[in-house]
């Protein structure tokens, strides 16, 4: 009799277990895409997902709960993470066909989830008056699209940008301007450390962004062509890492050991702004126009963060206007159109920008440009002015979107620049180094 | 309705379905995703596009791949360095709390305590902190008079001992098994040693020793085959920096295959760390009959 009921009782178990299984497996592998109608009893939550600091945050959750309220939504999930581990996050979403409903998308990646089928081609949307772009500069549009079909909407322009501590250039009695060449920049940099102890930071971790800026002031190179890189010898490389060279033996740069101990790229953690010490706080940051109010944010009152170009040899061919926080429907969702409202509204709404002011970048709708520009704080209007006036008259057109390989290359920038740090490689070596195994990579990567 | 009722009576009916629900997890959470990942390990696959075979490519180009072997060469010196040094510490920590004192029951929760939350991401961070320049370490060398503004992390011949000591640190497990097994050697062993004269360190060496040599060999097997799959004290900690001094296969693994979206790559990568942690424990099982004592009290 015991044995009966326990066997029973083990047998009824499995069979729960086994249907809640499958139920899960039912549920996701009911998802069609619906194509161009609306529907108003959507209620089921939204998912949306971002990178970004603090601030940024904040005011995108304040805003999509804005558009949940608008819309009748009963929750907008908004999951937020650092940049790393964004796109970890979203590859292995994309494996499984679990992408959220809108995701952020970037220039970089843009091409490899458009030509895999995982975003939704939002010209429907936008022909049927769903997704309103007509106050947006073409160019902008033109920046989401990919084989002629528009991809992601660029819902801010970002433009590279050198961040400084005023104070601490005052001290030292240097006066940086805009569009500075390499040379001004290695000059004031020892000259800075000489007067205050301050040292620098030249976007270690990151430093394939300011390779790439560099490698543009020769007319037509790009540092990743297609299966190469976009650039003839390993000449053109030499100039960057001479500079890391250069600051390790003069003692200006900043050591490497205060990297070890952050995380990558949160710019909580940025030199400029956390630190113990002048040995280990920098003067200046390599980072991007619409992460000054962010930055500004998390440092303390005395530092007078300003902001201007990264240094190159040719500022009009080296600098660029990126569209930046790409917003795309990914083919996972439930409510493609939903996903496109929520697009449109991001665009052209007031309210939302207003809640956003700018931190994503200057709006591309003009009409909602102008309606914000009185509400601006004093760093978002530095950083508009900034774009507007600074940068946009003096660039050219930005580069292709980073190719596959592009990931393992950048690695094996940050590496070499890793070991010219630690005085284990020459800058003649690094270069060459990179030339023969970028292009490898490269090639490899492109079969 | 018979015949079913004679089913449940049989004594393996009743053995199967008690083990079916870990049956039927063990093959769909275990043996079916390592047999996809044995076919991506034959593939080029980057997550977004579907995997494209392409034979025995990945396997080739592991060998001509210096970070692959500097991997390798860092995690069999943590494991090497870190499992020895634990079973040491757990061994005589375990001797130490051998006696029933009043508050050895509390230390030895104590020590066991460590092990179980310092796998955890919240202890890795906190080690991090720890060591940085501004940190605990540096501060209590600076109270004892030693000057150190030391980048403990940033070194390359220091960094992979900050993970050594997170590892040594947690000890407890191991403690614990030595203390049920040390509570096993009969005491008229000693009584009858104490009688012939010996005193207690040849007492250590000629019964304690080769009395727990099983327990020594079980947790070698444990721990060795724990430190070379160790990831997340890694990951959190120093992500391989700096320059791959302290780049676990693991961490590679992952980077290769997350970061760097060669999955295929990364399975062929795992595989191979299969294959030498089976060679490892293999070599272990072999030099066993030399130094394990297999009998009876």
């Amino acid at each position: 009799m015991k044995q009966k009921l326990s066997v029973l009782l083990v047998a009824v178990l499995l069979a729960s277990t086994l249907t809640a299984c499958s139920k899960e497996a039912g549920k996701s592998g009911n998802e069609s895409i619906d194509e161009t109608s609306v529907s108003n009893d959507s209620a089921d939550a939204l998912q949306v997902t971002w990178w970004g600091s603090q601030t940024r945050n904040e005011r995108t959750q304040a805003a999509l709960d804005l558009f949940a309220e608008e819309n009748n939504i009963n929750d907008i999930d908004g999951q937020f993470s650092e940049w790393n581990d964004y796109w970890q996050k979203l590859a292995t979403a994309s494996a499984g066909h679990t992408l959220p409903d809108v995701v952020q998308m970037d220039y970089l990646y843009l091409d490899q989830y458009a030509k895999n089928d995982l975003l939704v081609d939002l010209t429907p949307y936008v022909n049927d008056g769903t997704l309103n772009l007509d106050n947006v500069d073409p160019n902008i549009v033109e920046g989401g699209k990919v084989d002629g079909k528009l991809y992601a909407v660029s819902v801010g322009t970002n433009v590279p940008a050198l961040v400084y501590n005023k104070a601490i250039t005052d001290a030292a009695e240097v006066e940086i301007k805009d569009n500075m060449t390499l040379e001004e920049f290695a000059e004031v940099s020892k000259i800075i450390y000489e007067k205050t102890g301050y040292k620098t930071n030249m976007a270690y971790g990151t430093s394939q962004e300011i390779l790439q800026y560099m490698v543009r002031s020769v007319e037509g190179h790009v540092l990743f062509g297609e299966n190469r890189l976009g650039i003839e010898s390993a000449d053109e490389l030499r100039p960057f890492f001479e500079i890391y060279e250069k600051g390790v033996q003069e003692g200006w740069f900043l050591s490497p050991d205060v990297f070890a101990e952050q995380t990558a790229a949160a710019i909580e953690q940025d030199p400029l702004i956390y630190g113990s010490s002048p040995e280990t706080l920098s003067w200046v940051s390599f980072i991007w126009s619409n992460q000054y109010v962010a930055i500004c944010n998390a440092a303390n009152e005395d530092a007078q963060l300003e902001i201007t170009t990264w240094p190159a040899k040719d500022a009009t061919l080296s600098n660029f206007l990126k569209p930046a926080m790409m917003f795309s429907v990914s083919v996972d969702a439930a409510n493609p159109a939903m996903g496109a409202k929520v697009l449109d509204f991001w665009t052209n709404s007031t309210e939302a920008n207003k809640i956003l002011l700018g931190e994503r970048g200057v709006p591309i709708s003009e009409t909602v440009a102008d309606e914000i520009a009185g509400l601006l704080s004093e760093e978002e209007q530095k950083t508009i002015e900034f774009v507007n006036d600074v940068v946009k008259p003096n660039s050219s057109p930005v580069s292709p979107p980073y190719p596959e390989g592009s990931a393992e290359v950048s690695e094996l920038i940050n590496q070499l620049t890793e070991q010219i740090c630690y005085g284990s490689m020459t800058a003649e070596e690094a270069a060459e180094r990179l030339f023969t195994k970028g292009n490898q990579i490269m090639g490899q990567a492109a079969e | 309705m018979n015949a079913i009722k004679k089913a449940i009576h049989k004594k393996s009916m009743a053995g199967i379905l008690f083990t079916l629900p870990f049956i039927i997890g063990f093959l769909i959470f275990l043996i079916v995703p390592m047999g996809i990942s044995l076919y991506y390990s034959f593939c080029r696959y980057d997550i977004l596009s579907p995997p494209v075979f392409t034979g025995l490519d990945n396997f080739r180009n592991m060998f001509s791949d210096p970070r692959f072997f500097k991997s390798v060469g860092v995690t069999f010196q943590f494991a090497f360095i870190s499992v020895p040094l634990r079973l040491i510490f757990a061994l005589i920590v375990a001797m130490l709390l051998l006696k029933n004192s009043k508050m050895s029951g509390f230390y030895r929760a104590v020590y066991y305590l460590p092990s179980i939350i310092g796998g955890s991401v919240a202890v890795a961070i906190l080690w991090k902190r720890m060591f940085a320049i501004d940190g605990v370490v540096n501060n209590v060398l600076n109270m004892f008079g030693i000057h150190s503004t030391k980048a403990w992390l940033g070194d390359t011949k220091t960094a992979l001992w900050v993970l050594i000591i997170l590892a040594v640190w947690q000890f407890g497990s191991s403690m614990l098994i030595f203390l049920s097994a040390l509570k096993q050697i009969p005491v008229s062993l000693y009584e009858a040693a104490r009688v012939d004269g010996s005193n207690k360190v040849q007492q250590f060496l000629q019964i304690t020793l080769p009395l727990l040599t099983p327990t020594i060999f079980f947790n070698l097997i444990m721990q060795m085959i724990n430190g070379f799959l160790a990831f997340t004290q890694c990951y959190i900690i120093t992500q391989g920096k700096p320059m791959d001094s302290t780049l676990f296969t693991t961490v590679y693994t992952y980077q290769q295959s997350f970061e760097f979206y060669n999955t295929g790559y990364g399975a062929a990568l795992a595989w191979v760390m299969l294959a030498i942690i089976g060679l490892v424990t293999l070599v272990l099982f072999a030099t066993k009959k030399f130094w394990v004592y297999e009998g009876g009290y």
